[in-house]
């Protein structure tokens, strides 16, 4: 299902902090979080006024086109991000920012390009920045995970889980080292679990890397690019994009968030809060 | 009845035969000898869907039984490798096609929300298209059409039901199924069971009873109106104050029991269970409904207490075939909360229920085959950590029934999700918060009678969006999670052929006219029809 992003800025808030113990804040954008309710709404740059006309012609066209993923109020959905607290939203002038998301989409993440006339763009526009204005004098967050919720569980049983678990390519002092400051609650549990919370194709997930040996012997190394049944491809060392039918070529492929996959079938529930509440102590 | 309304017998009979005689048409030949001399006409009246030509795909799943199983054999596992395009119709939407199109008489009936196309079924040419008015409702998707007659239906996101002329796309009239501005809204394909036509809504962003309806197909007359849960409030209610238990998906039809199988959707509020104690029936449930006035003979619920959004609307499938030594009328359902279920459709009681996808919720199975949840699973203020996720062990898009392997193949997702409650969160709609944490997805092929994984393949990716087709031929037609159409062996899974067209976001379809067999996909928002090249000088 769609996991729309209309947050690559998000960057500035959370820049590269994810767990991995290769990613580095300068590689890439963070990715998306769904809802990340737990961080304070980011404020809105410039205050924009809307005509009611424009912003009701937007509630329509929201409420049928985004309200699915989004909800119809914008405040986050079955499975889209709540816009409220989008630093693209925030950051956005009429449209100057937006305009350009809305009609690029994010295909790989399930949200489509809109071929919209200005004018409906420009009411999308309206009527979201009236819902982000809406949100920011409004107490409490109805979908919101507060980070005081989670406290469930034991940092010493988690720092004991996490010398089995997780020592073998994280480290407290290295990778982890004050890894409770740049993240906190939601953002923090679902970086844990598995640290591409925009999935796979995330531009943000730690790089899985890709060793393909050609036909005449030469090996090609580089970020995996694409991977299906029929195709590999990576990016090699001078960013170029290159791709081979997968039955011509021999690979191996490197993805170091496979053992998280494998974790998510060992957690118990309290293991899950026993080890959260252990990187909370790393600050 | 209609009148009937489409071509010539004639000319469509000699153009069959003619195409049949054609080198490499000779597969279709036995099949179109078979049905031409009635096929021809094509009316589509209760006796032609119940016995549909395979020059037709006249309902959502192809016939009655759900099983999405053609006869046809002209492409084979030998031959698939030389498919080729035949033609592409390009919707313009922003969206994925999401449903099945229909055939009859050689137009192709398109849809997608606010939106029906009529399409030459030979060369992907618009015939006419109709628009509905723009409207408020989610525009989530849309499943198909359905056609009676010379009547096309058209279900809108506001709940309209239009019907059209299927000739001309003239709308004829127009009636509500259900009241878009309390919330509810329409994808769904309808299910016409002789003088009636079917029609569920969805809803789960507020406190919505589920309903499924049933029109007059001629004059739009409201005949029944099925609750699967009583209107908020009631008194003494069996759901225990749930509502919700949309049937958004088209069901199947047994004519000899004269039942109609419909999967009922998850309860609201969705992940706050503790408002709403108890089983929540009939919401998750596999349902037994006579057409004619609505009563429910059976039901069988999936999930208890679903506090995960894992509707039971998968499909449904009817199959007559042994279960332990003994013949049985038989409902197989692949449902989203990562069971399979058997179920014995005459009676409604359990034959087996097994995992086939990740799920970590239950802790067994009681006497009546109904999977028991782990209390500690449901949403909770702290997090749950959660197989399958919210997407489900699988979703809307179709598996298929072979017969010849006793297979059912599943797009199968093994997924995890954390969930969480707290009061604060209230007790209307969604009512709580989840997020998707890792799924894959993958092609399985189950043994009917134990739900054995015979082989399974890696659909390299996450959740795959494509449903499945398959032919008496042996070859399975399916699309991945990244963006290839594809072909596949059957017996063990093996891939014969792909193309990458995009995504495949709806269940695949064939069909022949002209002794060609097209085979129908969705990649992205375009239409794309396959096939073996037609011989040499012929078009």
């Amino acid at each position: 299902m769609p996991r729309p992003s209309l947050v690559p800025l998000l960057a500035t808030a959370l820049a590269g902090i994810c767990l991995s113990p290769t990613l580095r804040a300068a590689e890439t954008a963070a990715p998306s979080q769904a809802s990340p309710a737990s961080v304070p709404r980011p404020t809105t740059v410039v205050a924009q006024e809307f005509p009611a006309a424009q912003v009701d012609a937007g509630r329509v066209l929201f409420g049928a086109q985004c309200g699915f993923c989004h909800g119809r109020d914008a405040f986050g959905g079955e499975t889209g991000p709540d816009l409220t607290r989008s630093t693209l939203v925030a950051s956005d002038v009429r449209g100057d920012k937006l305009a350009p998301h809305l009609r690029a989409g994010r295909i790989e993440k399930g949200m489509p390009a809109f071929t919209l006339p200005d004018d409906d763009i420009a009411a999308l526009v309206a009527y979201i920045h009236e819902q982000k204005k809406r949100a920011d004098s409004a107490v409490g967050g109805r979908r919101a995970v507060d980070p005081s919720d989670l406290q469930t569980g034991n940092a010493a049983a988690g720092q004991r889980y996490f010398a089995n678990a997780c020592a073998r390519c994280h480290s407290p002092t290295g990778d982890l080292a004050g890894v409770a400051t740049r993240h906190v609650g939601l953002p923090l549990l679902r970086r844990m679990l598995y640290p591409t919370p925009g999935g796979r194709d995330d531009p943000s997930r730690v790089p899985q890397t890709v060793r393909v040996t050609l036909g005449n012997g030469q090996v090609v190394t580089g970020k995996l690019a694409h991977r299906d049944e029929f195709t590999i491809a990576l990016l090699d060392e001078r960013g170029w994009t290159r791709s081979w039918s997968t039955d011509r070529v021999k690979f191996t492929v490197d993805d170091p968030l496979e053992a998280h996959v494998e974790q998510l079938a060992k957690y118990t529930d309290s293991d899950m809060h026993d080890v959260l509440a252990y990187l909370q102590t790393l600050r | 009845m209609s009148s009937p309304t489409f071509k010539p017998c004639a000319e469509t009979r000699r153009h069959r035969f003619a195409a049949a005689c054609r080198p490499g048409a000779w597969a279709a030949t036995a099949f179109v000898s078979l049905f031409a001399t009635f096929a021809s006409a094509q009316e589509v009246d209760p006796r032609f869907l119940l016995q549909p030509t395979t020059d037709s795909w006249p309902t959502y799943h192809g016939d009655y039984t759900g099983r999405r199983h053609s006869p046809l054999k002209q492409i084979t596992p030998d031959n698939v490798r030389q498919m080729t395009l035949a033609w592409a119709f390009n919707t313009g939407q922003s969206q994925p096609i999401k449903g099945t199109p229909i055939v009859v008489n050689g137009t192709l009936y398109l849809t997608a929300p606010d939106k029906i196309w009529a399409i030459d079924a030979r060369t992907g040419r618009q015939l006419w298209q109709h628009t509905h008015p723009t409207n408020t409702a989610f525009h989530i998707g849309h499943r198909g059409a359905a056609v009676r007659g010379d009547l096309v239906y058209l279900t809108t996101p506001d709940c309209q039901l239009v019907a059209l002329d299927a000739r001309t796309g003239k709308p004829r009239w127009t009636v509500e199924i259900a009241d878009a501005k309390r919330g509810y809204w329409c994808t769904n394909a309808p299910l016409i069971v002789r003088n009636h036509l079917l029609v569920g809504v969805s809803g789960d962003f507020d406190n919505l009873p589920g309903i499924l309806r049933a029109f007059d197909p001629e004059t739009g007359k409201p005949q029944w109106t099925f609750y699967s849960t009583p209107p908020a409030g009631t008194a003494n209610s069996i759901s225990g104050g749930a509502t919700g238990g949309q049937m958004w998906m088209t069901g199947t039809y047994d004519p000899e029991l004269n039942l109609v199988y419909v999967g009922t959707g998850n309860p609201t509020p969705v992940l706050n269970g503790p408002v709403r104690p108890g089983d929540n029936k009939w919401t998750n449930s596999i349902l037994a409904i006579n057409p004619d006035n609505g009563e429910l003979r059976w039901g069988f619920q999936n999930t208890p207490h679903d506090t995960h959004d894992w509707d039971a609307a998968e499909v449904p499938v009817l199959v007559d075939a042994p279960f332990a030594g003994k013949p049985r009328k038989l409902l197989l359902q692949a449902a989203r909360n990562g069971y399979y279920f058997v179920l014995d459709r005459v009676t409604g009681k359990s034959l087996l229920t097994t995992p086939f996808a990740r799920a970590n919720w239950a802790k067994g199975v009681d006497d009546e085959g109904r999977p028991i949840p782990i209390v500690d699973k449901e949403p909770a203020r702290d997090g749950r950590l959660v197989s399958p996720d919210e997407s489900g062990g699988t979703n809307y898009r179709s598996p298929s029934f072979d017969p010849a392997t006793g297979t059912l193949i599943v797009s199968a997702h093994d997924a995890y999700g954390i969930y969480f409650f707290k009061p604060e969160h209230g007790d209307t709609g969604w009512a709580g918060a989840d997020y998707g944490i890792h799924g894959k997805g993958i092609l399985r092929a189950l043994d009917y009678q134990t739900g054995a994984v015979r082989w399974s393949h890696d659909l390299h990716g996450g959740v795959g969006a494509a449903g499945v087709l398959t032919t008496a031929s042996g070859v399975i037609f399916t699309g991945d999670s990244t963006g290839n159409a594809m072909a596949l062996r059957t017996t063990d899974g093996k891939t014969l052929w792909h193309s990458g067209i995009g995504r495949v976001g709806n269940s695949p379809m064939t069909y022949e006219l002209d002794g060609r067999q097209f085979v129908l996909f969705g990649g992205g928002s375009v239409l794309y029809a396959f096939g073996l090249l037609p011989a040499e000088g012929k078009n």
